[in-house]
């Protein structure tokens, strides 16, 4: 409103976001601790990192996607299928290599047909990837009958379990994701564009920017991610199954949105998203030592989602 | 003054509505469809699978005509088939504790009319777009619903109760004329009230029908209010049938409905759609369905077909709008 | 079709000095249609290194369409663009980014949640030496320059969102001031500048001035015509009508080019004596920030609320119509102290025609009966229950009193011609009862028989008694249509102009006062 004021930008400036998702954070930590003595040991924080690892892998690029104002409703079952491919090549080749490259080849096909839906048929990207979730979840039962895939060999599960230079794998692998993600939104032409599709697409266009093809790009990230988590997934259940991760993208959108990432105009920041994956991981695992049932964690997440939405919609709404 | 298309088109007399015209294309659908399976099974004409095929169509319907109004006003409803589960559960609980099948309905319709205005007042009031919110809620029933059950199974209730998930009228199954009865309800509500007008009305312009005046807010709840109890209806319906509530009932006819409704012509867009549209598309749906079964498909190919359904509805309409 | 009538070349018209030798870049004959309405109509202009050239016009003259197709975001029809006397084409914005045009446009192009930096050089992006990435260093140091030659102090890691309107405006001008252009395009860049900022980019014109830049200026404002402008180009309904020099012209001189006479247009209208009052805001401030509003409209009587585009006119029938929240002061509608919102208001029989007919006025998809319903659904059916024949019946009525030309009601209503789809947007409040119309623009984009039809009716309605609150930019409609018309600058009303006293020379006047 004020037109005035130079120095008024200032203090408005990154107040919003930072300080809930941190707060919850904390907040959920000390309420833990207090209520069980484990929740601080090491052996327990570690747990929670190594845990929360396949969730960060699909959080990150969902803050890219919905970001662009998109959303991928598919992820969880995208995993699914790229797990079992992983499984089934692993068991019949026993080669690592082709198996992440089948599970991520699996991941890249399905985010082409999410981005080209979107991108150039322009669905609504909830619809369009409600649709290849359909597809994926069915995929699924058909490449595994129904039947879990099992006699993964010790080397697939060593990537999850192992330790090199005696920190976890997962973390290892989370801490490289989590920089090329930093990387890729901070300091990439990508991640410029990637903030003026939500942001303002005619933008792009008066730039001469061809975003159509950005669009589709963002949405095979999501889909390799898938693919890699599937690595990660695979080798921590040491079997492929074919409800392995049905729904796990709600909690990627749950950490994305308790980030502090915003649904509308490009309003998103991938430290956020860490911060929304440790507090979905902290608030599964206190839940977990007090022995609350999975299910009523998710309703805790649920709830906070929508809370964390109902904050967005405050805020966006304030001009 | 005189400009192009001020000047009648010839014919413009025979004006069928562009409704009626999309809902004959998709009976003749339905039509070959009927005739393909008669051809290619021998089961299908039986009078067995016919009634089987109208009892599961029936359950699907339930959900996809409130989802239709949902749809109508531009919006979406993905927690439908969770509000089954909850309100199944909740429903046999009461019949159990009480031995009142009355009861028992009046908690499945009550929950389920419920959470459908907590999603209402989500999206009118606080703005939440609506397949965020619904989304959303869909998680929150899911746990509730998983940690209220704590993986048990209730079951065995009254044959009263049960008449009306697995009874015969005329050898007809009960659930059938409920559709029969929800399908001319909610054709009349849509097509013959003010308040079904209006919400034909804001999915079409929504700014446009605030500035006339619709009061949208509170439509917008009212439907939403609607999609729930429906997904009320469906779980009580389910709990007669199975004579059983477990937390995973009615999880994956989410899908289903929103494919039946998009089958039935609604557009994502809103403003375009008839309840009997939805009918029709649940019908098709079923049939399809039905008739992978008969030809041995594997049940593991039902989310796919459902899946490319919803895209290539979605595809078809965006096709429809950017031609006129 | 009617033709209007091309007026005669105005007497004003100064020829062009012809000694200043090829020009940086010249239109020849640019034509651009829109369905309904000629934008542009054989539009030529010349712009020579090193010289402001004013762009003059009232709303929809012409002179934004004249700017789009110049940076390529519309393509002309017909007509030939010379650059240095060389023949182009400009068909993308590609191309005019090519021949050096930037353009500053007057709704931004700002991307919220990139900073200022990342805003300037969008799809410019500097490339660091490790490949894939970008030098942010360079980025800022840039950035830096450019603000500082505009003088914006502020950190360019700023976020745009949360810059005011006019820093938000600074950025725009950074942004196409950084691409060094040899032609510079600028819509009204002042409109939300404060003083100071506007001293400040009148300097950092000057100095791009004297490196040769020619810099094309569209402007309201008359102070800043005399003082920046080397030459002045008047437009009015998509034509040349005038070209001068500023020292040989006068503000007097340009309004009546901007003005001109009007040409084979009636304007039915039926004086009568007002009424009771129907309408009254007294004191009237809004969260869409106008203030203080005061205004008066009688039972019988058309009065009109003038001024340029954003002085706040629609923002007032919103805050009528309970659309925006009201903050302080009061709506009074048949004596009645109002609140609530448009559903409240429509049920006490106000109506409101908005600006835009296609994204507030009508369900497109929907049929001509559907639309004519909508609004009297309640009042047609007190009992809830709708009935197709009876909404059908009232829709041929209403297509029949109004003229509405559609081969049967069941016609989508987007497939009418404009001016029809503003029959059934008036059509749909006579089937609601209203009583009290607010029309917003009530002709934009209609032709001119049309027109005349639509004043005709709106003279009819308040010959029943209604009352009429008009809002339009073309002050020829007002002077004609209107028994007063009150006056708005800056979101306040600045001024009642009487029956005696309606000239479009006085509206202009008024609303474009300078301080």
């Amino acid at each position: 409103m004020s037109d005035h004021a130079l120095s008024a930008a200032r203090p408005r400036l990154r107040l919003p976001s930072v300080p809930g998702v941190a707060i919850v954070l904390v907040a959920l930590a000390v309420v833990f601790a207090l209520i069980s003595p484990n929740f601080l040991s090491t052996g327990n924080l570690s747990n929670i990192l190594v845990q929360s690892v396949i969730l960060l892998l699909l959080a990150l690029p969902m803050t890219l996607i919905i970001m662009t104002e998109g959303l991928d409703l598919s992820m969880g079952a995208v995993l699914t299928l790229a797990s079992l491919v992983l499984a089934l090549t692993v068991v019949s080749t026993q080669s690592l290599v082709l198996g992440l490259a089948s599970a991520v080849g699996v991941g890249l096909a399905f985010g082409f047909v999410n981005g080209w839906l979107v991108s150039a048929l322009r669905i609504p990207p909830f619809v369009a990837t409600l649709g290849t979730l359909g597809v994926a979840q069915g995929l699924a039962l058909i490449v595994s009958d129904g039947q879990s895939v099992v006699g993964i060999p010790r080397f697939v599960r060593l990537v999850y379990s192992g330790e090199t230079a005696g920190i976890p794998n997962p973390i290892l692998i989370g801490a490289a994701f989590y920089a090329l993600f930093h990387v890729l939104l901070y300091h990439t032409k990508f991640g410029v564009y990637i903030r003026a599709l939500g942001g303002n697409r005619d933008a792009l266009t008066l730039a001469g920017v061809k975003w159509q093809r950005m669009l589709i790009a963002v949405y095979m990230l999501g889909g390799a991610m898938a693919g890699f988590a599937a690595l990660l997934m695979t080798a921590r259940m040491n079997a492929g199954h074919p409800t392995a991760a049905i729904g796990m993208e709600f909690d990627a959108i749950a950490a994305v949105a308790l980030g502090g990432t915003s649904f509308e105009r490009g309003n998103g920041w991938i430290f956020g998203t860490l911060l929304g994956v440790l507090t979905v991981g902290i608030l599964r695992n206190g839940l977990n030592l007090m022995a609350v049932p999975s299910s009523a964690q998710v309703a805790c997440i649920g709830a906070l989602v929508i809370f964390a939405l109902f904050l967005d919609g405050m805020r966006s709404r304030k001009p | 003054m005189s400009t192009a298309s001020d000047i009648a088109a010839p014919g413009a007399r025979f004006h069928l509505s562009k409704d009626v015209v999309q809902i004959v294309y998709r009976l003749l659908a339905a039509g070959l469809l009927c005739l393909l399976l008669s051809v290619l099974t021998d089961s299908f004409l039986s009078m067995n699978n016919i009634l089987n095929v109208l009892r599961q169509a029936s359950l699907l319907f339930f959900l996809a005509s409130g989802l239709t109004l949902v749809i109508l006003t531009g919006g979406l409803d993905l927690s439908i088939g969770a509000n089954i589960g909850l309100s199944a559960c909740l429903a046999a609980t009461a019949i159990k504790a009480t031995g009142s099948p009355a009861l028992g309905t009046l908690v499945g319709l009550g929950v389920g009319t419920l959470v459908g205005i907590c999603n209402g007042l989500m999206v009118a009031k606080l703005r939440i777009p609506s397949f965020i919110a619904t989304y959303g809620m869909l998680w929150v029933l899911h746990g509730v619903t998983y940690y209220y059950m704590a993986g048990e199974t209730i079951h065995g209730f009254p044959p009263g109760f049960r008449q009306i998930g697995s009874g015969y009228f005329l050898g007809i199954p009960i659930p059938v004329y409920l559709m029969l009865g929800f399908l001319a309800a909610g054709t009349f509500f849509a097509q013959r009230t003010v308040w079904g007008q209006q919400i034909y009305a804001i999915g079409a312009n929504p700014v446009a029908a605030r500035l006339c005046g619709i009061p949208v807010d509170r439509r917008l709840i009212l439907v939403y209010a609607f999609s729930g109890a429906m997904a009320g209806v469906a779980s009580l319906v389910f709990l007669a049938r199975l004579n059983s509530a477990e937390g995973d009932v009615g999880e994956a006819m989410t899908l289903p409905a929103i494919a039946a409704v998009l089958i039935g012509g609604a557009s994502l867009f809103g403003g375009v759609g008839t309840v009997f549209g939805t009918f029709v598309g649940a019908l098709i749906l079923t049939l399809v369905l039905n008739g992978m079964n008969l030809l041995a498909v594997n049940a593991s190919w039902q989310p796919l077909v459902t899946g490319v359904i919803v895209v290539l509805a979605v595809w078809l309409d965006m096709i429809g709008r950017r031609r006129t | 079709m009617r033709a209007a009538v091309k007026s005669p070349p105005a007497p004003e018209v100064l020829e062009e000095k012809p000694d200043l030798g090829t020009p940086l870049l010249e239109l020849k004959g640019i034509s651009k249609q829109f369905p309904g309405v000629k934008a542009l109509d054989d539009v030529s202009f010349a712009i020579w290194p090193g010289e402001v050239h004013m762009l003059l016009g009232e709303n929809g003259a012409g002179k934004s369409s004249l700017m789009k197709c110049l940076c390529g975001a519309y393509q002309a029809d017909a007509g030939e663009y010379f650059h240095k006397g060389e023949k182009v084409e400009i068909r993308t914005p590609a191309d005019a980014k090519k021949l050096g045009i930037a353009v500053i446009f007057q709704e931004f192009s700002l991307v919220p949640y990139l900073d200022i930096a990342q805003n300037i050089f969008l799809g410019r992006e500097f490339k660091s030496r490790v490949p894939g990435l970008l030098d942010r260093r360079r980025l800022y140091a840039e950035a830096q320059k450019v603000l500082d030659r505009i003088g914006l102090e502020v950190d360019p890691r700023t976020k745009v969102h949360t810059l005011g309107v006019a820093q938000q405006q600074m950025v725009e001008i950074a942004k196409a001031l950084s691409q060094d252009a040899s032609i510079l395009v600028m819509d009204e860049p002042t409109a939300a500048l404060s003083d100071r900022e506007t001293e400040r980019l009148f300097a950092v014109m000057r100095q791009l001035q004297a490196k040769g830049t020619a810099i094309v200026y569209i402007s309201h404002r008359m102070a800043e015509v005399f003082a920046l402008g080397d030459r002045i180009t008047v437009l009015r309904d998509g034509k040349n009508v005038g070209r001068a020099i500023p020292g040989e012209t006068s503000p007097d001189q340009l309004v009546r080019m901007m003005v001109g006479r009007n040409v084979d247009m009636s304007y039915p209208r039926n004086f009568r004596a007002p009424g009771e009052v129907v309408l009254e805001l007294k004191d009237l401030s809004a969260t869409n920030g106008i203030a203080d509003i005061n205004l008066v409209v009688r039972a019988g009587e058309i009065v009109g609320l003038c001024g340029l585009v954003g002085s706040g006119r629609t923002e007032v029938a919103r805050a009528v119509f309970g659309a925006d929240a009201v903050t302080s002061g009061e709506v009074r509608v048949f004596g009645r102290v109002k609140t609530g919102g448009p559903d409240l208001s429509a049920a006490e029989g106000i109506a409101l025609i908005p600006e835009s007919r296609k994204t507030e006025g009508l369900a497109l998809i929907r049929t001509v009966s559907d639309n004519l319903a909508v609004a009297g659904l309640p009042k047609l059916f007190p009992n809830h229950l709708f009935s197709p024949g009876r909404a059908r019946r009232s829709a041929e009525e209403l297509i029949k009193r109004l003229r509405i030309a559609t081969p049967s009601p069941n016609q989508s209503v987007g497939l009418l011609s404009g001016g029809n789809q503003q029959k059934v947007v008036i059509g749909k409040w006579l089937a609601a009862g209203a009583r009290l119309f607010i029309f917003d623009e009530p002709t934009r984009g209609i032709d001119v028989g049309a027109k005349s039809e639509i004043f005709a009716l709106i003279d009819q309605l308040v010959g029943e008694g209604a009352a009429v609150l008009m809002i339009s930019s073309e002050q020829a409609e007002i002077v004609h249509v209107c028994d007063r018309a009150y006056v708005m600058r800056g979101r306040r009303i600045v001024g009642e102009l009487s029956r005696s006293e309606l000239s479009e020379e006085n509206i202009v006047r008024m609303g474009m006062h300078d301080e």
